[in-house]
Formats: C-alpha cells, sequence, structure tokens
C-alpha cells in the first residue's frame, strides 16, 4: 500500500506535509505490538502530530485519542502527519532512542525528509520514489480537487465531495477549518493533512473572488 | 455488493456526491437512484460514511472470491486474507529494513493502478502487468501480494479471465528486477500507458546510500521521466535489520 506516496500539489505546499508510520513485519515483530504502537503514539503527541490514526478505528479528527488508543491490536497500523521539518526531526531522534524495532517510514518532499533524517541520526535504508502519475489523465479531477483527494490515498474521499465543500466554503457556509475536518474523517487511516487541505481551500476560494472581481 | 434499496429511496441525490468513482446514478423516470454495479468497486465509502438520509443504502452478501477480492482491495479497512495486511494488502518499502524485499542490485516497482481516484478494470490490470513480465520484472509471489494470487501465468503476468471486468479502486502490480533491467521495464510502462482506459501511480523502490541517495535515478533522465521530489522514506529502524 503506496498510500501516502503520491500527493499531488504545489511542492511548496507539500514541503509542510510528513507522514510518519510505524510498521510491523508479517511472522518478524507483527505479535503483542501494543506497548510499542503507545509508545509511537505518545511520542507523536509529544511532537503535536496535528493527524494520526489507526485503520481500525479511524482518525483522531474524529475520534478521541483514548479510543483509537483502547483498539489497538496486532492488526493496527499506526501513523500520522508532521507539518514541519523540526517535527520530523524530534520525532525520530525519540523514536530512534526508544529502540522500538519497529520499521520507521517517513513520506514527503525528499529536499525536507532526507535531511530531517541526516540532522536525526537515521540512516535510510530504502525509498519508494514516486514517479507520477501516468496513463490516460483526461477523466481525472482538476489539479485543486487532486491535491486533497490525494492526501487519502487510499482514495476514500470522493471528489465531488470535494468539490462540495469547497462550494460550501465559497459561500461561507463553512469555514475552510471546518470544510478541512470534515473531509479527514473520510480518510480512515489518519494521514490526511487537515491543515494543508484548509490552505488549498482557502487559497481556492480566494482565487475564485480575485477572478469574479477582475471579470 | 452495495445497493440501493428502491422502497426506501427518495431520490435526494444526496449520495451521488459521496460515490468514489461516479457509480451511483440517477433515473429520472423513477426519481430513483441506483448502483452501477459494472463500476461499483464495494469501496463501501458510502455505507460506511452513512451517506443516506433514510438508509436506503444496504449492502448484499458478497459472492464468490473475485467479487470478495474487488471489496478488500478498495476498502482499506479490510484486512487481506492471505498478506494479512490492511490496505490494499502489501508492504512494499515499508518493511523493506527487515524483510529485505527488494535488495541491493535490484528495482522495485509498485505500480498503483487506478490511482488516483480512477479505479482500475482488472484487464487493464493484466495489460500492464504483462508488459512488465516481458521487460523483465518478477512478480512478488501471493504471499506478500494479492494481484498476484489472480496470476494464472506468474512468469507472464496473466490473470484468470474470470477477473477481467471487475472493477477495482485500486490494486498494486508488485515486482522487482534486476537493476540492468529497470530501463527496460520503464520502456515497457511508457508503451502501455497509452493502451489503458485508466491511469497508474508508478513508484520505484531503490536500496540506499547512507545519504539516503541511488546514482541509478540518473537513467531516468534518458528516458524522459522527470527526477521524482517525493518519496516514502524507511529509516532503518527495523530489527533485525536487513543488510541485503
Amino acid at each position: 500500500m503506496t498510500h501516502s506516496l503520491h500527493r499531488s500539489g504545489d511542492i511548496e505546499s507539500q514541503k509542510r506535509d510528513f507522514n510518519w508510520f510505524m510498521y510491523q513485519t508479517k511472522g518478524v515483530n507483527d505479535k503483542n505490538i501494543r506497548d510499542k504502537a503507545l509508545e509511537f503514539i505518545a511520542t507523536a503527541e509529544a511532537w503535536h502530530s496535528e493527524n494520526w490514526g489507526d485503520v481500525k478505528t479511524g482518525p483522531l479528527t474524529q475520534y478521541s485519542s483514548e479510543e483509537i488508543r483502547k483498539n489497538i491490536s496486532d492488526k493496527s497500523r499506526i501513523r500520522g502527519v508532521f507539518t514541519s521539518k523540526e517535527q520530523v526531526i524530534g520525532f525520530l531522534k525519540d523514536i530512534k532512542a526508544k529502540d522500538l524495532g519497529m520499521s520507521v517510514v517517513i513520506t514527503g518532499v525528499l529536499s525536507e525528509v532526507l535531511p530531517a533524517c541526516r540532522e536525526a541520526g537515521v540512516t535510510p535504508h530504502s525509498v519508494n520514489y514516486s514517479l507520477g502519475v501516468w496513463g490516460n489523465k483526461s477523466r481525472l479531477p482538476d489539479d485543486d480537487t487532486l491535491s486533497i483527494t490525494t492526501m487519502c490515498g487510499h482514495h476514500m474521499i470522493p471528489p465531488k465531495f470535494v468539490e462540495d465543500v469547497q462550494k460550501q466554503v465559497d459561500n461561507g457556509k463553512l469555514t475552510a477549518e471546518e470544510g478541512a475536518k470534515k473531509l479527514s474523517n473520510f480518510c480512515y487511516c489518519g494521514i490526511f493533512n487537515q491543515i494543508r487541505c484548509a490552505e488549498i481551500l482557502n487559497i481556492v476560494s480566494e482565487k475564485k473572488k480575485r477572478d469574479a472581481a477582475g471579470a | 455488493m452495495t445497493v440501493i434499496n428502491k422502497e426506501k429511496c427518495v431520490g435526494c441525490k444526496t449520495c451521488m456526491k459521496y460515490c468514489t468513482v461516479d457509480a451511483i446514478h440517477y433515473l429520472p423516470e423513477e426519481r430513483k437512484c441506483y448502483v452501477d454495479q459494472s463500476r461499483c468497486t464495494e469501496c463501501y465509502v458510502c455505507v460506511r460514511q452513512k451517506v443516506c438520509p433514510v438508509g436506503a443504502i444496504e449492502t448484499v452478501e458478497l459472492d464468490g472470491f473475485f467479487k470478495q477480492f474487488q471489496h478488500v482491495m478498495s476498502d482499506p479497512v479490510e484486512n487481506h486474507g492471505v498478506t494479512g495486511v490492511t490496505g490494499r494488502g502489501t508492504e512494499e518499502v515499508k518493511t523493506n529494513d527487515v524483510s529485505g524485499r527488494v535488495k541491493k542490485g535490484f528495482a522495485g516497482f509498485s505500480i498503483d493502478m487506478g490511482r488516483p481516484g480512477l479505479g482500475v478494470f482488472l484487464r487493464d490490470a493484466e495489460k500492464v502487468a504483462m508488459a512488465m513480465a516481458e521487460a523483465g520484472l518478477v512478480f512478488e509471489p501471493p504471499e506478500t501480494t494479492p494481484l498476484s494470487a489472480l496470476m494464472t501465468d506468474m512468469k507472464t503476468g496473466k490473470l484468470d479471465d474470470a477477473c477481467l471486468d471487475y472493477h477495482l479502486l485500486s490494486v498494486i502490480i508488485e515486482g522487482s528486477c534486476t537493476l540492468d533491467k529497470m530501463s527496460d521495464v520503464f520502456r515497457a510502462l511508457q508503451k502501455v500507458e497509452k493502451e489503458i482506459d485508466t491511469v497508474f501511480s508508478v513508484g520505484l523502490i531503490l536500496r540506499v546510500d547512507e545519504n539516503g541517495e541511488n546514482p541509478i535515478l540518473s537513467e531516468l533522465d534518458a528516458l524522459g521521466i522527470p527526477q521524482p521530489h517525493r518519496g516514502k522514506v524507511n529509516v532503518g529502524l527495523g530489527r533485525p535489520l536487513s543488510t541485503l
């Protein structure tokens, strides 16, 4: 599952968008993971991870930390969001010091993630590089919609729902933050970056207003 | 299988904006919505999010292996029965520091068919898989990647004919080749991308040096493929650490 890899949109915006993951390997360290998962969550919370979750329960934007923690099992996948390189560095330093033996992955713009690894004193082992979207792209939604829907790599966020939320933000029925929260609840994993989403909703709204004023 | 109960449906069309692949339509003559079963991926977003105000969206038993496969691949809440992994049932780079799945001297490919968001008929996944196999890709076994379980020939990537018309939200083609064959596989992808009616997102998995780099990426320039700016970095904290 490469659900965090292929995010799209403005590169500067992507530079404020990181995902962290804890992974267990089948047949090696996939039993009794609960205590280790709780350590990861505690570390991520200490570094103010903006969203996180477990697909077996849902995201922090929808469920309390206690509810998600309570349901952790060996089938859980713990992952979340950071919005700055400093958080990634701090998180990696602390996780390395705890030496939990679980695989750790950070997804993001490489010019940010690799220096963060160096500063944290961890050595990258392997990288899955995103080489973009290929094939018949004529049916894809517009770039702004894609920059939001691709933040849930499992594509649980329907493009028409994004358009609907955008309209409500444009019309003042929802704030961008409220709209972003509604969208984030569709991403069960907790890797949806609702902070970046609100920024995108605002930018699109402002652009529409400028276009209307100039028309 | 996801259906709309016509007795309950009030034709408000609310559900249509919540379908991930536009498989819910409105019948004006009946003033009811219905699910296009040929395009529905059984992702269950409309079900889980309880989007119907009158509870008209219902599920009926997924009959048969391929129908269940379609649902498990399209709904990340489900665990894949064989690999035991949620999402679309693969571990690709995320545990490579322990599993050693993609080794030094090899290029791993993870092709997210149907992504972003268009979905994929398995007949298109088969076309891409067969093109890659012909160029030298060796597929991951069914124990570690779900699509291989549908292959009747692991060497060619041929899928079971009975599955070809199933529409999934996405499915991953996973395998690897030696580095000397990497460009051949990319050329095959460049050819087959013009022969399918959907999209795919390309992931290239490589072992990297202590700076997180691999010089083989320079081969992308000759192929006209832009250098990647995003990556999923396995930071090597898993134990026991694979040095393969």
